[in-house]
Formats: C-alpha cells, sequence, structure tokens
C-alpha cells in the first residue's frame, strides 16, 4: 500500500509540473505585433549563396505602424526556414506556440533596441543547411518575452526570399585517412588468414 | 554404426546450436568411450587440467565466471560479446548525430526514416548466413570477418554527400550486425548446455547495450571534435572514425587472442574421422514446416524489432519534442538501451523460474505478460507530454521489450532440435525485419508526428504478442490449453523425432533429439519433477504407453 501512496504521489507531481509548465508557454505568435519592424535583407550576390563565404546585409528600423514599441528592449534577429524548405521537415515546423515554433533557429544577432535604423553585415555561418530563407527580427521586452516583430518577407513568405548552398563537410584529407584506414583493415585481415593457413599447412605436413 | 553428430558442429547451416539454448550436452556423457564426433577434434583422454574453468566430457566451460578473462572459454566470451556490441554502436552511430546530419545532407524525414530502415535491412540475410559462415570458417574468423570488413563501410561516412549515400552506406554498416550470430555460436561451443541460457543472455543482452551507449558516446565525440576547432558539418564525420577504429581493434584481439574451439582453432585442428553432416535442405525444410518458426520470428520483430527502432528514433524524438541539447538527448537515449545489461538476463531467468513452476506454459504466460507491457509503455511514451513522465514511460518500456527478447530465447531452444541452429538465426531475422517494417510504416513519412508514431507502434506491438497463444506444444500445452491427452502425442520424444523420416531413424540419427526430450521433460513444470523419477527408469523407446 506504502507503494501505491507512493505512485500516486510522484504522479499528481509530475501533473503539476506539467500544467505549471503550461502556464507558462501559451505565448502565442499571433498575440504578437506584426510589422513593427521593417527588415530588409540584402545578399552579397545573385543567386545562390554559399554558407561560410556570402553574406546578408541586413538593416531594421521601427515602422512607423508600430504601437508596442515602449516595452522594446531588445532586438534578436535570426534567419528563418521559407514554407518551401520546411516540407517533410517536422524539425523545422511553424507552430502559434512561441516555444515550440522552430521556423527561426538561426540567430543572427541581438542588438539593443534603437529607434534609428540599424544595421549589420551577417557572413553566413558553416552550419547553416542548404534552403531558402528570409531574416526576422523579434522585438523582447525587459522579461526575455518576445511582443512584436518584422520580417524581410511578406506574411505569406513567398517574397523576397534568398537561397543558401551549405557546406559540403567533406574534406580531402578526410576522405584520404578513410581510404587508408579502410585498406589497413583489409589487408590485416587478409594476411592473418593466408598465414594461418600457411601454417596450418605446414604442421599438417609434418 | 552410424556418426551422428550431437550439436550440428559439424554440419553446414545447422550450426548456431544452442542459441540461448539450453543445450544438453549431458548426452555425451553416455558415448564416452565410443568414437567421438570427429567435429570435435578432442581425444577424450585429453587432460582437462590445462584449463582455468571446470570442463565437461567436450571441455566446454561447466561455469560462468564472468569477471575472468581466461583462456579460451571467458576469453571467447568476453571477445564475443564485445565484438557484438561494437557493432551495434556502429550501427546505430548515426542517430544520435540525426540532427547534424539532416542539415548537413539536406535530408527529409522519409530519407532519415529509409535510411533506418535500410540500417536494419542487411542483417535480416548476414545473420541468415552467419551460421554457415561459422561453420566453414570458425566462430573467430567469422567475428572477424564482420569486424573487418564492415569496417570500410563506417569510414565511409566521410564521403557521403546526400540521401542516396546516407541510406546506402547505413546499409552496408548494418550487415554486421550478423556478430549476434557468431558471438552465440561462439558461447555455445565453449560452455556447457546447463549454463548457456545465461551465458547467452548475458552475451546478447551486453552485446544489445551498444545500441544504448552509441547514443552517449557519438554526441560526446562530436562534442570533442567540435571543441577542437571543427565546423559541425565535418565534425561529425570524423566522429564516425571512433567506430571504426573500435572495430579494427576488436578484429585485431579477436584474431590474435581468440580460439574456435576449447582445444585449438579450427584450422589447427585436424578433422578425424568421418563427420556426419546433416543435410542443410532437411534442417531448412523442418524449420519451415514448424508454425511457430513463424511465430516466433513475428514475435520477435515486436521485441528485439521495436527496441531496434526505438534505438534510431529516441535520441531525435526527444532532441525535436523537448528542445534538449543534442547530449542529453544522447544521454537519455543511451538508458534506453543500458537498460539492456540486466533487462534481457531477466527476462530469460524470469522464464527459466516460471518454467520451473509451470514449465512451458508458464514460459510463454511470462514471455506475453513482458511483452505486452513493453507494447504499453510504448503507447504510453508517444502519449508522454512532459519530460520526466516520458523519461519514466520510457524506461519502463526498455525492460519490458528487452526482457521479452530474454524470454522468446528462452523458448526457441525447446521448438526443434533437428533445426535450432536455423530457427535460432530466423528469429534473429525476424528481429531486424520487425524494425524494418515499424520504421517503415510509422517513421519514414510525415503522415505521423514521432510521437503518434510510436504509441501505434505499441498498439501494433501489443496486437501481434496476442500470438503467443498460437504457440502450442502438444506435450506441454500453450497458453490457454493443456497438453494434447492423446497418450503418443504427449510424449517429448513423439515432438522431436518427428522430425527424422524412418530410414533416419533406423539409422539411429535422431538419437540425439532422444536425449533432448528425455531432458526437456523438466518443461512440464512442477509435475516432471514428481512424474520423472518414473520416467528415467523407462527404456528410450517412443512406443512406451506409460504418460
Amino acid at each position: 500500500m506504502a507503494i501505491h501512496k507512493i505512485i500516486l504521489a510522484s504522479f499528481q507531481i509530475c501533473l503539476l509540473i506539467q500544467f505549471s509548465h503550461g502556464a507558462t508557454k501559451e505565448r502565442l505568435f499571433s498575440d504578437l505585433e506584426k510589422g513593427a519592424l521593417d527588415v530588409t535583407a540584402k545578399p552579397s550576390r545573385q543567386g545562390v549563396l554559399d554558407a561560410g563565404i556570402d553574406k546578408l546585409s541586413i538593416t531594421w528600423k521601427l515602422s512607423s505602424t508600430a504601437k508596442t514599441q515602449a516595452s522594446f528592449k531588445t532586438i534578436k534577429v535570426k534567419l528563418c526556414y521559407a514554407p518551401v524548405s520546411q516540407v517533410d521537415r517536422p524539425w523545422r515546423k511553424t507552430e502559434n506556440e512561441l516555444f515550440k515554433d522552430k521556423t527561426c533557429p538561426h540567430k543572427i544577432i541581438t542588438k539593443a533596441y534603437n529607434k534609428s535604423s540599424q544595421s549589420f553585415k551577417y557572413t553566413l555561418e558553416r552550419d547553416i543547411p542548404t534552403g531558402t530563407y528570409f531574416v526576422r527580427a523579434y522585438a523582447v521586452d525587459a522579461k526575455d518575452h518576445e511582443v512584436a516583430y518584422g520580417q524581410s518577407t511578406k506574411e505569406a513568405k513567398t517574397t523576397n526570399l534568398f537561397s543558401v548552398q551549405a557546406i559540403s563537410g567533406r574534406h580531402k584529407s578526410l576522405d584520404i585517412a578513410s581510404i587508408c584506414f579502410s585498406v589497413f583493415a583489409v589487408l590485416a585481415l587478409l594476411v592473418f588468414f593466408v598465414n594461418e593457413k600457411r601454417k596450418a599447412k605446414i604442421e599438417q605436413s609434418k | 554404426m552410424a556418426h551422428h553428430n550431437e550439436d550440428n558442429e559439424g554440419s553446414i547451416g545447422t550450426s548456431m546450436h544452442g542459441v540461448t539454448a539450453r543445450e544438453q550436452v549431458f548426452s555425451f556423457s553416455a558415448h564416452e568411450g565410443e568414437d567421438v564426433p570427429s567435429s570435435r577434434a578432442v581425444r577424450f583422454d585429453e587432460p582437462t587440467a590445462k584449463f582455468a574453468l571446470p570442463v565437461d566430457s567436450e571441455h566446454r566451460a561447466t561455469v560462468f565466471r564472468p569477471f575472468s578473462f581466461a583462456k579460451p572459454h571467458m576469453r571467447a566470451f568476453h571477445l564475443g560479446w564485445i565484438s557484438f556490441f561494437t557493432c551495434f554502436i556502429s550501427t546505430f552511430a548515426a542517430a544520435p548525430l540525426v540532427p547534424i546530419i539532416r542539415d548537413n545532407l539536406d535530408l527529409t524525414k522519409s530519407d532519415i526514416g529509409n535510411a533506418g530502415v535500410a540500417s536494419v535491412s542487411g542483417a535480416i540475410f548476414s545473420r541468415l548466413a552467419m551460421g554457415a559462415v561459422c561453420d566453414l570458417l570458425g566462430a573467430r574468423y567469422g567475428t572477424a570477418f564482420l569486424l573487418m570488413l564492415s569496417a570500410p563501410t563506417v569510414f565511409s561516412m566521410s564521403f557521403v554527400s546526400d540521401a542516396g549515400g546516407y541510406l546506402s552506406v547505413r546499409f552496408m554498416i548494418g550487415f554486421c550486425l550478423a556478430t549476434f550470430v557468431s558471438c552465440q555460436y561462439w558461447t555455445s561451443v565453449m560452455f556447457n548446455g546447463k549454463i548457456i541460457g545465461l551465458v547467452n543472455g548475458c552475451a546478447g543482452g551486453w552485446g544489445d547495450m551498444g545500441g544504448g551507449v552509441t547514443q552517449l558516446l557519438m554526441p560526446m565525440v562530436f562534442h570533442v571534435i567540435k571543441l577542437a576547432g571543427a565546423t559541425p558539418f565535418t565534425a561529425w564525420r570524423i566522429a564516425f572514425f571512433v567506430p571504426g577504429f573500435l572495430q579494427i581493434i576488436m578484429g585485431i584481439l579477436v584474431l590474435t587472442l581468440g580460439q574456435d574451439l576449447p582445444d585449438g582453432n579450427l584450422s589447427t585442428l585436424q578433422k578425424r574421422g568421418d563427420v556426419s553432416k546433416d543435410k542443410f535442405s532437411k534442417v531448412f525444410w523442418y524449420a519451415l514446416r514448424n508454425y511457430r518458426t513463424y511465430v516466433l520470428f513475428l514475435l520477435y520483430g515486436f521485441s528485439m524489432g521495436i527496441e531496434m527502432t526505438i534505438n534510431n528514433v529516441i535520441s531525435e524524438y526527444f532532441f525535436d519534442r523537448f528542445q534538449l541539447e543534442l547530449h542529453t538527448a544522447g544521454m537519455i537515449a543511451a538508458s534506453f538501451g543500458m537498460a539492456n545489461f540486466f533487462a534481457r538476463p531477466f527476462g530469460g531467468y524470469a522464464s527459466d523460474i516460471s518454467a520451473r513452476f509451470f514449465g512451458m506454459r508458464g514460459r510463454l504466460w511470462t514471455l506475453w505478460i513482458l511483452q505486452t507491457l513493453g507494447g504499453l509503455f510504448c503507447v504510453w511514451l508517444g502519449r508522454a507530454t512532459s519530460l520526466p513522465i516520458a523519461i519514466l514511460a520510457m524506461m519502463l518500456f526498455s525492460v519490458g521489450v528487452q526482457a521479452a527478447c530474454g524470454a522468446i530465447y528462452g523458448i526457441v531452444p525447446f521448438v526443434s532440435r533437428r533445426s535450432l541452429g536455423i530457427i535460432s538465426g530466423l528469429t534473429g531475422a525476424g528481429g531486424n525485419f520487425g524494425s524494418g517494417l515499424t520504421q517503415l510504416i510509422f517513421f519514414s513519412s510525415s503522415r505521423f508526428h514521432t510521437a503518434d508514431g510510436l504509441s501505434l507502434m505499441g498498439i501494433m506491438g501489443m496486437i501481434f504478442t496476442l500470438l503467443v497463444a498460437f504457440i502450442h506444444f502438444p506435450q506441454w500445452g500453450s497458453m490457454f490449453f493443456g497438453p494434447t491427452s492423446d497418450e503418443l502425442k504427449s510424449k517429448e520424444e513423439h515432438y522431436y523425432a518427428r522430425e527424422w523420416t524412418e530410414e533416419e531413424k533406423q539409422q539411429g540419427l535422431h538419437e540425439g533429439s532422444l536425449k533432448f526430450a528425455e531432458n526437456s521433460r523438466s518443461e512440464r513444470g512442477r509435475k516432471a519433477a514428481l512424474d520423472g523419477s518414473s520416467h528415467s527408469t523407462q527404456p528410450e523407446n517412443e512406443n512406451s504407453g506409460n504418460v
């Protein structure tokens, strides 16, 4: 019976933790003020950009239609996936609950809020995957909660996008090392095998 | 006088004898004065004092000392299970790194799922072939071949640049899971039948742990390589060198320290006398004819199969669903596989204990209970929305399915005596088949969220586990029915002897099966202990009328 009580108690504690989590995590994307910031992202050249090499010129400033700018403390600029790069990839899914939303996983820069125009030259990191992207800037208040945002594309996320080609991650030295060790493995086996067969023949002939 | 091969050592394709079985070596003691089957290649009068462990007449160890490395027995045990462990590490090494790999190679959910299916499919065939390979080359070369020839496939991860390459490499690496067979084969020739159940349960369970350790090892290695300065998309490729090295090291250790048989290596021992090989076609035929083979194939598919599927998907699941760090997700995923250390031997032990009281019916019920509980907790895991509950559900789930694996191999040895090797191999292959199937249905498309996939897989597992009720032994009964009342059919001898034709019986080839039948009377449960005394004095005659 004591075990029953312990199990029941721990179950209730777990439920409590679950509910308490839920209370703080219901901040929704749809609650944020849209278009509070005007964001532009200009690629350094035409065509598909190369990760690790090409740059983006990002600028953001307060939009004339913004209302909630009194609470803005910092601006978090992020690189976000366009819908075409989210297809069949549930780990990049757009969700309304902010803590679940995976649209913008790549941080570009975080700067204090300034109502005049800000800019940043961003070199695409070497761990950016191949895909189509846009830039979004979140305005965050003192409690580190998002209150508003602006993005470099329209709401449908179909215009003003740019494509990135990831690095391959392969290296010639790696390829060569890989071949060397593979050859060693196979040779070692063959050498042992042949050697033992020879020894067995010698013993047999004795 | 026909030479018969009790333990199938010399018969190609019939090997893997006693895979976690209760191999009855008792039968040998009665034949000490006669010509010994040549595949043993040992004189009956050779001194046994040179062995570190006590041995029987075949020079197989009669005790199990896990902390010893004495040659040849314990050394073979450790080399065998560690090789199997290493191959598990390699096969599932990609799983905890998928969050990085999917970004590097631009994979979709289908690509990841298909590669997961491919990683377990190769072993369906390699496990079947491995028995024959061990017969021909010995367990030592069987193991070493797998380790050394699959090491290049592990290294070739450095060349992969797209989904197709990723899938091919994972497919090729997966072949090395056949070390399950070579490991069990090796322990079966080294350990006496009375303890082989425990030995094989430990070897199997500790090897399976590799699937858990890799979830911990690979993210750690990846992290260290990143700290050393490599960019993530290169670091994961370098990380694969670690399982590759482990395989090469184990391969060399197996070749230099290992020994095929208690008395020496296969190639240096002479095969004396004539070897009566059982015909592969017959052995295969009797395995296929026995409907229990298929039931066990499916059952293992939903215990071991589910376990391997989880090895492939659980790290990514925790990473995505609970927003954890890569190595945190890896740690949680690792605890799933690590539970094997005690869970699988526990399952075998539970099966043995229930058999002591209720015989085979007890084993069947134990299996059903363990596997159904496993499925139930799998459903719960999919439903869990908070991290602590998910971890709790996962741990209970892991014990359930892994113990079920051990319990299945408590039943496998009794399904057939003649075709034991093949049935063991087919059951093992069923595990890979189940893993491929569940990954294909639930985790390869965007149709299900991974969480729903887990729950549905648990439900599917519970449904398939109902098949246990269909395993019926005329001499011992099944879950819901007792043994048959027919006087003839209710004898163990009848069940095991019907795998031999009349001509074979006249040549006395079925003697081994009869001996096994006599020893298997313990599967009647408590009653056997009471009836046993009256049976042992009867002549070994299938037609003895008293039940």
